[in-house]
């Protein structure tokens, strides 16, 4: 049982997190409240359902910039969506996740049907889907968002009495990050196609002889993140009650340093759900917790970036351990 | 003779070629009062420069097969650095000149110090590129706010500006000063031994090691040069703009990446060639220039310059496949 627990792959992060929260509990007892930690959760739930899509992109050794182009423009079609056609809720998701699903698969036909590296096939759809939203709306804020939408986004999942009368709860959205893991979870665990990501992120050519198909797979995965991203831009939306085309302006960064702190590789074939999620929550919790201790905006990015840097680094290390030691093995 | 020459046409460095000259021609017929101005010439041979110092800089490092994300930070981190030093100086008295001189060596140092930061993490450490210069960029922006506050450093003597805004018979000096680094870039590549390196590195790093190569150091030197150019960069940007701020150049990251791709440097490693990179610059800088005067939209300037990344390697990549079932 106790060695079982230490063989957890992702042990290294958890302890990181917890050094980290403790602290930060030690420098501002605000970071340990239920309130405190039900905010993190609000405001990063939509970080939290990307870095799945994220996740299963880069397990196939890919990466994708072009998420937040595209959430900015699922926000902006959902939000027109709501406004001109209808505020039905089940209408609202189908219109989001749809129109993610189009631009998600774009991206896939790019880089399985035409070759294009990922980074440089998304850098383009970036700079194409940002460019058209931004014209269209002229980068300015679309308000009057309909009430019953509103409503919808203020409903809490359960609720917790507090001493003062206010009412805590799990956000509603939190709904929208049970389906994205959920469904990340069963695609990359119980069918096929999850074998498949995990095979081509580690050997594309073993994994075609083995009957895979590398170019439906990767269609696949674009088109699912896309999916995602849907979700994503509702529970944005019903969030901020507004859609703000400058919103997610260099989120992309967020959302791959997230899934990397999680302990995926950019090589592709490597990275967990848990990992990720731990990844995402890390993050979350070093931003919430500079803000706790008072700590100067100008020094966040700075934490931040050493911290990314660092953790990735230990990680390597680590790694490079453990290979010697293999190697050791090998040889005796 | 005669077959050399129909393969050097049919390379993708001439085709590249014949774009250029297409869209330039394309854009002269579009508004050729404006377009073909001495005026727009001209500042079209003061912007062009920074930037293609940078996609110079990225496309060494790309053809290692890493990637920085952090060489527009890297710049403004110099020229923030340098700045601060120089405006400082001057305000307090010492003449332009040294203030001028200080304010660059610092620039390049700061700039090396960067390159130092991002080589080490990857070479030593052997953290993925793509991940560590996505923290440093991070990072680097954060010792960039941390100095400036937000604002913008200014106060630089006359003579500093002048580097950025004269122009010797004719020619900005920020041009003459991209000739001797696009010229010292190419000797470098594909002319000596240790630009042969790199492209073996690139091509693949396990190989190179085991034929007696010291990866580590030669990548290590790499971010080294790589930063320097983006140093250099820093300072015609500081220069130009009359200030050093944090945010200078952002939009270069990702046209600098383009650049080296358009131009036909593999993002995987191992290939690419000074002059493609130089041709998918002036493409881009044509572009941006030509639509900037007809009036259209710059969010629309994305769009067009997205997908002109777009169908560029879409059509290498038919032309790859013509190729292919040709042999």
């Amino acid at each position: 049982m106790k060695t079982k627990l230490l063989k957890i792959k992702e042990l290294p992060i958890i302890l990181i997190l917890i050094v980290i929260s403790i602290i930060i509990s030690v420098a501002n007892p605000a970071f340990m409240t239920l309130e405190n930690f039900l905010d993190i959760l609000k405001s990063n739930l939509v970080l939290a359902i990307m870095s799945m899509g994220m996740l299963m992109v880069m397990l196939t050794g890919g990466i994708d910039v072009s998420v937040s182009s595209v959430i900015t423009a699922v926000a902006v079609i959902t939000g027109y969506s709501l406004m001109h056609w209808s505020s039905n809720l089940l209408f609202t998701i189908l219109v989001a996740v749809l129109s993610g699903t189009v631009m998600g698969l774009f991206n896939g036909l790019l880089i399985a049907k035409l070759k294009i590296p990922p980074i440089v096939a998304t850098l383009g759809t970036m700079s194409v889907i940002l460019g058209l939203v931004l014209y269209i709306t002229n980068g300015t804020w679309m308000t009057g968002i309909p009430e019953k939408f509103i409503d919808f986004g203020r409903k809490k999942l359960i609720t917790f009495p507090t001493g003062d009368g206010k009412a805590l709860g799990i956000p509603i959205q939190f709904l929208f990050l049970l389906v994205a893991v959920l469904a990340t979870w069963f695609i990359l665990r119980k069918t096929v196609i999850g074998r498949g990501i995990y095979a081509i992120g580690g050997n594309r050519d073993s994994a075609e002889r083995m009957g895979f198909k590398p170019d439906r797979i990767i269609i696949f995965v674009y088109a699912f993140e896309g999916f995602l991203i849907g979700l994503a831009a509702v529970a944005h939306t019903s969030i901020m009650r507004q859609v703000d085309p400058n919103a997610f302006l260099g989120f992309e960064m967020q959302v791959i340093a997230a899934v990397v702190l999680g302990g995926a590789s950019v090589l592709g074939g490597y990275g967990s759900i848990l990992g990720t999620l731990i990844g995402v929550s890390l993050f979350c919790v070093i931003n919430n917790g500079l803000i706790l201790m008072h700590i100067p905006t100008f020094w966040q990015k700075i934490v931040v970036g050493l911290i990314i840097i660092g953790s990735i680094s230990i990680d390597m290390t680590q790694k490079k351990r453990t290979e010697r030691n293999k190697t050791r093995v090998d040889v005796e | 003779m005669k077959p050399e020459l129909k393969r050097r046409l049919k390379s993708k460095e001439a085709v590249l070629f014949l774009i250029f000259v297409v869209i330039f021609v394309f854009m002269s017929i579009l508004s050729p009062t404006r377009f073909l101005s001495l005026y727009n010439l001209q500042s079209m041979a003061y912007q062009l420069p920074e930037f293609g110092i940078l996609a110079l800089s990225m496309m060494i490092v790309i053809i290692t097969g890493g990637i920085n994300l952090s060489v527009t930070y890297t710049a403004t981190l110099a020229m923030i650095i340098g700045g601060f030093a120089m405006s400082h100086m001057f305000a307090g008295g010492s003449s332009a000149g040294l203030s001028v001189l200080v304010g660059i060596i610092l620039m390049l140092a700061g700039s090396l110090a960067c390159g130092a930061f991002n080589g080490y993490v990857i070479a030593y450490i052997g953290v993925t590129p793509m991940l560590a210069t996505l923290g440093a960029m991070t990072f680097f922006e954060g010792i960039s706010l941390q100095v400036t506050r937000g604002g913008a450093i200014s106060g630089f003597p006359i003579e500093f500006i002048k580097i950025g805004n004269t122009a010797v018979l004719g020619i900005p000096v920020p041009m003459i000063i991209f000739l001797f680094v696009l010229a010292t870039v190419y000797l470098f590549l594909e002319r000596s031994r240790m630009g042969a390196t790199l492209y073996m590195i690139g091509s693949n790093p396990k190989v190179t090691r085991y034929s007696g190569i010291n990866v580590r150091k030669n990548l290590f030197i790499t971010y080294l040069i790589a930063s320097l150019l983006a140093g250099i960069a820093g300072i015609l940007m500081a220069s130009r703009y009359n200030s050093a701020k944090e945010s200078y150049g952002s939009s270069y990251l990702l046209q600098a990446v383009s650049a080296a791709v358009l131009g036909g440097t593999s993002i995987a490693g191992g290939e690419g060639k000074v002059i493609g990179t130089v041709i998918a610059v002036l493409i881009i800088q044509v572009i941006s220039s030509g639509l900037n005067i007809i009036g259209l939209n710059r969010y629309l300037t994305n769009v067009v310059m997205g997908l002109i990344l777009i169908v560029v390697l879409t059509i290498n990549f038919l032309t790859r496949e013509k190729q292919f079932r040709n042999n």
